[in-house]
């Protein structure tokens, strides 16, 4: 039974008037609603990765209950009970921008590009998407809520995203014409996350040092030139008392749970520091959810026709070379088949780190209450169709019937996006382009 | 514009004596205690000044104590009635022993007369809001090439045929004045594909006034903009998408900086139909209005990567006319560790790499390289060499501390710019003379520290110890963007427009005086004091008297004829941005800055002049005569009430009252002279019918009365007023370096004015001298045996 409290406008009021009152160190702890929960937390993650799939060990041969799985899925073996894999899912949009382009900008979006100047390997040129897409859509209706609303709403991950915007670098949009520039740099999202509450551990941990040196200055000036200075000592003596309190108390919220990652130092974004990246960003990733700083993510691992150098795989040549390699070129389909299951273990470390985590203040693990979506911009590389759109999910944020396979005949998908929205708790008509909603929402999830 | 509503009516005087006096002399008038001082003084040196000295101060044979305390002045003469003179407590009672005790409470005994006694003394300070902005940008900026100054304006425009922009099809090379093309489906010149084309146009943003500001790139196609440093991108619009066409940026900018910028612009051919190709960059400077970025502030070379502090930082103490850094409180405390967390983001970001690119051969043992680069920003920021234990507590502690290089930069960081061995300049006595005068240079001329290499080495081999050396350094560092905003901002709160708000004024009396022509006046206002104070004599006398003045169509529309531009209406074209010109001669209406209409209409109400505020302004500002407020405040009269009067006869009887006259009197007829100048500064013979009387008149310090009928008199008689000359040397001397001028001497102020006038009033040199004086100062009262560890 749940029960429904009326909240008075003044409740509201003063509820707001605590938010606006904390300082913004009191924004990095665990979100203010945090407190008693009226519905369960429900949490979706949207990771991407490039260049399509080997759909011959992808996709699971019958429907229903997984028997084994194929190569590429073998590393959420232990997830099989948590997982939902979806073929015959298209994207269908069509209009201006090539595969590449139309298949990241449209994926997460379901709608056309703008005309614009960025010329792909064939078709017309195009700009930015037309449209919101589904993690900022979810965003906006889940920060509309008090009851859901968190301190940042959406995070936008990025694994070795290179840094120039265009089409093929920008999957989540704001808006028509407003792409979201994820953060590849774990640092500088560490920075968004923690950066307060870690300047002023800083700041705590020299001010010893400085208020010593302030003494050694006092020799230095005149004595009537020393109250000035003292005032000022006084004052960095003040901050340092608030500091102590500060920090005990921000110390004490970890115990509870909400450890401030550690990150190894001095990782560059290169190619090689691939995989600790994406170790970095998914444990930031996992953070976030745990403190409720938002529950929505993307993670977007390189881009369309992204071509990262798997060295750590022995495989020299970047990926998106080989993905266009025919089937018959056996050294290329090999490596690609293991560059996908990479991908896969990086899913599946996601997932792991979220069955661990206890779900704070309610039952089970974080990932018994969050969805991974593993999606992808093509079906298949050398083809480049948008059919078959690798669509795979883990975990029980969404709600839907885990555990199985499921295959449809060439469902448009913007009746995912659809499902996805409506298990939210957010049903709507249509979204993106109306031409391909008009069945609803896919049948047979829940 | 906030106008004051009261009215206030001012008493001059000469002195802080006397008006303490007024203030506290109920009973008595100014004159009668005056008296009974002089009664007392007389009493005080016969009865007590042999065993309490001439001054109050003690004599060390009878009584060594100095005579102060906080007894009033009645319970004082109580006490000298009953005990003194020691051997003779009778000889001084009554009328003898009020006057006495009124004299010393006077001038030594109470707690004001001490203060007032007190040498006036150059105060540790912290520095000021805008000196931390400058320190950190040349802190920034010590890492990277110096500054150049540029004469030429503009934006370098390369235009290529193709959007590829291959070096051999590059097809036009120009200084393009403004950005603000619309090129259609024609392209942009011949031998360029109209369809298939790139430009990129390189230079800087010159910034006079630092503030709030936002940059508005507009473009149809493909752009981008990289602002502040290469590859600092504010812009990225690599992709063209139909309807994204805008984009705003807000920044706040620091004043004399020029911010290096680069943008590309591509037209891509394709099979689909183009846009036709626009492109603009526009702004919205401090409190002004959307406006296509000026010619006057674009230069066409890239100057070196400058950074620029986003941290708020709280307003600074002003209370004596110039901002001084003498307040602690939580705000600023908190606005400085802000500001070293952003400082060390940008050298986590790009000091640190561009470091690590230079010095890539460095042998990196025990991170050598990382403590490398943090003792050279040490040295920077503490303004000198410092020595191992300073080294060891700020570098290598705190390195040793983490591993990752970015945070040890950011605690290095955080507690080097929090460190008072930063925030106080002064703090740098037991540095070389020569660093030390290297410092006060950089400090009073740039509101900053010495970053450029050049000053650096001559501190650092010692070689500015004559003062023949330091002119010479002072003579280098003037021709400065930083010196010249100084300059302008000086000159401004000269002509009491430092707190200049938005001017709005009767809108039926005065139609179309709007945002647009009050902003044109501001760049009228700017670009004339740049003119004469950078030209090559740079006459002061000039900004009080010269007979022409900047103007442009909208200012000519407006205020007519003698604002006619000299090379003829209608000749700036659209594209010379804000499209200011010279105008004509016209000795009646153009009295240098004195009657320029940013002034005249700051200095009036919403629909008629005001003569009062306009006398203030000359008395205080310009004549550096001290006034006090009056001790009732007045609503002036309403004009409807007197509809037959002109202003000026309105302004007499208001003020015709005795006691008002004391000041009045001064004011008044200073303000009159302004008369034939209506509420908006546009120039009138009449008011109400009646010819303007601008007849008033001046009595000097030394009792010499002069006469001038109108504007134009008044400001000869200004321009070789050696009361205005000092006034402005005194200005100049607070605002430049922000300490009281008697601080570094009784005589230095007189000193000054008679070089001034030796260089025909040359302001450069009169900057040049100052700063030679303050760099020349040796700490007087630092404890003996000081050591800077």
């Amino acid at each position: 039974m749940s029960i429904h409290i009326e909240r008075s406008r003044r409740q509201f009021m003063r509820d707001l008037g605590i938010g606006a009152a904390a300082t913004q160190f009191l924004w990095a702890l665990p979100s203010l609603g945090a407190a008693p929960a009226q519905h369960d937390k429900q949490r979706v993650v949207f990771v991407f990765s490039p260049n399509g799939v080997i759909p011959k060990h992808f996709w699971p041969d019958q429907e229903g209950e997984h028997v084994g799985l194929k190569r590429i899925l073998k590393p959420l073996e232990p997830f099989k009970d948590q997982l939902l894999t979806l073929q015959g899912i298209d994207n269908k949009i069509r209009g201006d921008g090539d595969g590449h382009m139309r298949g990241i900008g449209c994926l997460l979006t379901g709608v056309e590009l703008f005309p614009g100047d960025v010329q792909g390997g064939s078709d017309t040129p195009a700009g930015w998407s037309m449209g919101i897409s589904i993690d900022q859509h979810l965003k906006n209706k889940l920060q509309a809520d008090p009851n859901s609303r968190t301190r940042f709403g959406s995070l936008e991950f990025g694994v070795l995203v290179p840094d120039r915007a265009d089409t093929w670098t920008r999957w989540s949009y704001a808006g028509p014409n407003q792409p979201l520039a994820p953060i590849s740099d774990p640092y500088q999202m560490f920075d968004r996350l923690y950066g307060q509450t870690h300047n002023r551990a800083v700041l705590a941990s020299v001010i010893d040092d400085l208020r010593e040196d302030f003494r050694k200055i006092e020799s230095l000036v005149s004595a009537e030139d020393r109250r000035l200075l003292n005032q000022h000592v006084e004052m960095v003596r003040t901050v340092e008392k608030e500091l102590k309190t500060e920090l005990e108390s921000a110390r004490n919220q970890q115990d509870v749970g909400h450890a401030v990652p550690q990150l190894p130092p001095n990782v560059d974004e290169g190619n090689d520091n691939m995989p600790k990246i994406a170790q970095m960003q998914t444990e930031l990733l996992v953070n976030s959810l745990a403190a409720d700083f938002t529950r929505v993510a993307t993670y977007q691992i390189t881009n369309s026709v992204g071509n990262p150098r798997m060295r750590w795989l022995e495989i020299d040549e970047g990926h998106h070379s080989i993905s266009h390699e025919p089937d018959s070129n056996e050294s290329a389909y090999e490596n690609l088949i293991r560059i996908n299951t990479w991908y896969c273990e990086q899913v599946a470390h996601m997932v792991k780190r979220l069955s661990e985590t206890p779900e704070p203040g309610g039952d089970g693990s974080l990932l018994d209450h969050t969805t991974v979506v593993w999606t992808n911009e093509l079906g298949k590389g050398n083809s480049h169709t948008r059919n078959d759109i690798p669509f795979v999910m883990v975990g029980g944020g969404l709600g839907f019937k885990m555990g199985r396979a499921l295959k449809f005949d060439h469902a448009a998908h913007n009746r995912l996006l659809l499902s996805i929205s409506e298990a939210m708790g957010y049903p709507e008509q249509t979204f993106g382009n109306p031409d391909f909603c008009g069945e609803g929402s896919l049948t047979g999830l829940v | 514009m906030t106008y004051r509503p009261l009215l206030a009516l001012f008493v001059i005087f000469d002195c802080v004596f006397a008006i303490s006096f007024c203030i506290s002399g109920s009973e008595a008038s100014g004159s009668d205690a005056e008296e009974v001082i002089a009664q007392g003084e007389a009493v005080f040196q016969k009865l007590c000044q042999d065993c309490h000295g001439a001054g109050g101060q003690g004599v060390q044979a009878h009584y060594p104590d100095p005579l102060t305390g906080d007894l009033s002045v009645k319970e004082l003469a109580k006490l000298v009635i009953e005990t003194m003179p020691e051997e003779n407590p009778d000889a001084c009672v009554g009328v003898d022993a009020d006057a006495v005790a009124a004299f010393m409470h006077e001038r030594f005994y109470s707690e004001a007369a001490q203060v007032r006694n007190r040498p006036p003394r150059i105060i540790l300070s912290r520095l000021t809001a805008e000196q931390l902005r400058q320190s950190l940008a040349d802190l920034y900026g010590s890492m990277g090439r110096p500054v150049g100054v540029e004469s030429r304006r503009g934006l370098q425009g390369r235009y290529y045929n193709g959007a590829r922009r291959k070096n051999d099809e590059k097809k036009i090379d120009r200084v393009d004045p403004v950005l603000e093309f619309d090129f259609g489906d024609q392209g942009p010149g011949e031998e360029i594909d109209a369809k298939d084309f790139g430009i990129v146009w390189n230079g800087s943003l010159k910034i006079n006034r630092s503030g709030r500001y936002e940059l508005i790139l507009r473009s149809t196609c493909s752009c981008t903009m990289d602002f502040g440093a290469e590859r600092r991108v504010l812009v990225n619009n690599h992709v063209q998408s139909a309807g994204r066409d805008e984009f705003r940026r807000v920044l706040y900018l620091t004043g004399g900086r020029a911010y290096p910028l680069e943008i590309e612009f591509s037209q891509r051919k394709r099979k689909t139909e183009q846009p036709p190709a626009k492109i603009s960059l526009s702004w919205i400077p401090p409190g002004g209005q959307e406006e296509v970025i000026p010619e006057s502030h674009l230069i066409p070379v890239e100057m070196p990567s400058s950074f620029a502090l986003q941290t708020k930082l709280p307003p600074d103490d002003r209370s004596y006319g110039y901002e001084r850094g003498t307040a602690i409180d939580r705000a600023w405390e908190e606005s400085t560790t802000n500001a070293a967390i952003e400082f060390s983001q940008i050298a986590i970001d790009e000091l640190y790499p561009n470091y690590l690119r230079r010095h890539g051969n460095d042998a990196d043992g025990n991170r050598g390289r990382l403590r490398a680069f943090l003792h050279d920003l040490l040295e920077t920021a503490f303004r000198g060499p410092v020595d191992e234990s300073i080294r060891s507590v700020y570098i290598d502690r705190q390195i040793d501390q983490v591993e990752d290089d970015g945070e040890a930069i950011k605690r290095v960081l955080l507690m080097m710019l929090k460190s008072p061995r930063f925030l106080y300049p002064a703090l740098d006595v037991a540095h070389s003379p020569s660093r030390r005068a290297a410092n006060r240079l950089a400090l009073t001329m740039h509101d900053s520290l010495p970053a450029d290499d050049w000053l650096v080495k001559k501190a650092r081999q010692n070689q500015l110890e004559t003062e023949a050396a330091i002119r010479n350094a002072a003579e280098r560092m003037v021709e400065d963007y930083r010196v010249q905003t100084k300059a302008r901002e000086l000159v401004y709160q000269w002509f009491d427009l430092g707190d200049l708000g938005e001017i709005v004024k009767d809108s039926e009396q005065y139609p179309n005086f709007d945002r647009a022509l009050v902003g044109d006046l501001r760049s009228s206002f700017d670009t004339f004091i740049d003119e004469v104070l950078w030209s090559e004599k740079s006459d002061f006398r000039r900004l009080l008297r010269d007979d022409w003045m900047f103007t442009s169509q909208r200012i000519e529309a407006f205020y007519g004829d003698a604002w006619k531009s000299i090379s003829g209406s209608g000749s700036s074209s659209p594209n010379s941005g804000g499209g200011l010109n010279r105008s004509v001669r016209d000795s009646e209406v153009h009295v240098g800055l004195l009657t320029h209409p940013l002034l005249m209409s700051h200095l009036a109400y919403h629909g008629t002049t005001s003569p009062i505020h306009r006398g203030v302004f000359l008395t205080r500002h310009v004549l550096g005569r001290v006034l006090r407020p009056p001790n009732e405040a007045f609503t002036p009269l309403n004009p409807t009430l007197h509809p037959h009067l002109t202003t000026r006869q309105r302004v007499e009887l208001q003020t015709g009252e005795v006691n008002c006259q004391v000041c009045h009197q001064t004011i008044n007829a200073l303000g009159f002279a302004m008369e034939k100048f209506d509420g908006v500064g546009r120039f009138r013979q009449q008011e109400q019918n009646q010819p303007i009387n601008a007849r008033g008149s001046y009595r000097s310090r030394s009792g010499q009365v002069f006469a001038f009928d109108g504007a134009r008199e008044l400001g000869d008689f200004l321009a070789s007023s050696k009361e205005v000359q000092r006034s402005i040397v005194e200005a100049t001397f607070e605002h430049f370096v922000k300490q009281p001028i008697t601080a570094y001497g009784d005589q230095l102020a007189e000193q000054l004015t008679d070089s001034f006038r030796a260089s025909d009033y040359n302001f450069r040199q009169l900057v040049i001298s100052i700063a030679v004086v303050v760099a020349q100062h040796s700490p007087a009262d630092v404890p003996s045996g000081a050591s800077i560890n």
